[in-house]
């Protein structure tokens, strides 16, 4: 059946006033961090008035910009890390038949109810217990393993033919072969959303870096921003070019991987 | 010649890119970034001001703050030679004509060198 031109006209006209209702505040933040606008004016511009990028090297030298980003760096890698080998191998382990899986999901969706403000004090006796205080992988620790990605990793091997797996195994590959050798490639989608997902997650944590971090050393970038706002509350494009340094990474990761990353949100929801 | 798979792989390229952009700019800050400041101080006629007193203000968070001072020559030229900021303001002063209006500079990194092309005119208040 072939779509009228029209309705393709009409369904691309929604599609481009829906994108550009969702990106403005983008595109604002943008502006407002290459001029010194008042965000409060009023009638706002839309065009930006003598733009410039000296926020961003305000920004930069202001406070140790670097530093928290390296530190931002290496908490998602072990984030990102984490993620990729751990939930593999329960989703793996969620893919077979045992006594009390049942119970196991359950438990698992039970525990995506709670919210990690709940359970936040645990975590922290749990890392102080560990001597894990104010260290990189103390900060990576509750994000090393997360309940949803485990579930998209589930999918994802649960839509590799069965018959595949036995042929590894009849080929002499052991269980940690088999994910690695044969699940793990043919759920390339799944590792790009536990990746993309990890990372935005672990690069954009707050509360927990909030607690746990002693030093201000040890710091990463959102923590940064509010220590920079306290600084400059006045400094309305400076605060903004913050805010843009600190998405640009992960903005810069999704890009990278958009297409894996839906392809991974969305396989097993559909059939055939 | 045709480049090998992996190396025409977008998660090769675009961070080689960046790699590549960061040591440039880098190499380049480290050509440039002398702390030299300099500049020429006027009256209000145009004539140079031998003499006059030329001070250096460093933007911390919150305000400007006096950092170094210099004076400038026969010909009105000053310079200052070790400045490690990136936001500036210049103002020169003379006993008999005043002081000049501040004089923002702003650089795109640390100890930036840069030459004022604009002089620093003295007004008469």
């Amino acid at each position: 059946m072939r779509t009228k031109p029209l309705s393709i006209v009409l369904r691309h006209g929604a599609l481009v006033i829906v994108c550009f209702i969702m990106l403005v505040p983008f595109y604002w933040v943008i502006k407002t961090s290459i001029t010194n606008e008042n965000i409060y004016a009023y009638p706002p511009r839309l065009l930006p008035e003598a733009p410039h990028l000296f926020n961003y090297v305000d920004v930069w030298y202001f406070i140790p910009f670097a530093r928290y980003l390296l530190n931002s760096v290496i908490v998602s890698a072990i984030a990102v890390a984490g993620n990729v080998v751990f939930n593999a191998m329960a989703a793996y382990a969620l893919t077979k038949h045992f006594v009390g899986k049942q119970s196991v999901m359950l438990l698992f969706l039970s525990c995506m109810l709670v919210p990690f403000q709940a359970t936040i004090i645990p975590a922290y006796l749990i890392t102080a217990k560990l001597g894990l205080l104010n260290t990189y992988l103390g900060l990576a620790l509750p994000l090393m393993s997360t309940i949803v990605c485990i579930f998209i990793y589930k999918a994802a091997f649960e839509a590799v033919p069965q018959s595949l797996i036995d042929a590894a195994r009849v080929d002499g590959l052991k269980e940690r072969q088999v994910i690695l050798r044969i699940l793990m490639p043919l759920s390339k989608p799944a590792v790009a959303t536990n990746v993309i997902l990890a990372f935005i997650w672990s690069w954009n944590a707050f509360l927990w870096p909030l607690i746990i971090t002693r030093e201000p050393i040890m710091q990463t970038l959102p923590l940064g921003l509010a220590r920079f706002l306290s600084y400059l509350e006045d400094t309305t494009g400076a605060l903004y070019a913050f805010a843009v340094m600190v998405l640009a990474p992960s903005i810069f990761v999704f890009l990278m991987a958009q297409k894996e990353f839906i392809r991974g949100l969305t396989s097993g929801a559909t059939k055939g | 010649m045709m480049l090998p798979a992996w190396i025409r792989n977008r998660w090769v390229i675009v961070p080689a890119i960046l790699a590549i952009s960061i040591v440039l700019w880098n190499s380049y800050v480290t050509a440039h970034n002398g702390g030299l400041v300099e500049g020429s101080v006027i009256d209000a006629a145009g004539r140079p001001v031998p003499g006059a007193t030329v001070t250096l203000f460093e933007r911390s968070f919150v305000a400007y703050t006096s950092k170094d001072t210099t004076k400038a020559d026969d010909a009105g030229l000053f310079r200052f030679t070790n400045n490690q900021n990136h936001a500036l303001q210049l103002e020169a002063a003379s006993p008999i004509l005043g002081k000049s209006d501040r004089h923002s500079i702003r650089l795109w990194f640390r100890a930036q060198n840069f030459r004022l092309v604009e002089p620093l005119r003295l007004a008469g208040r």
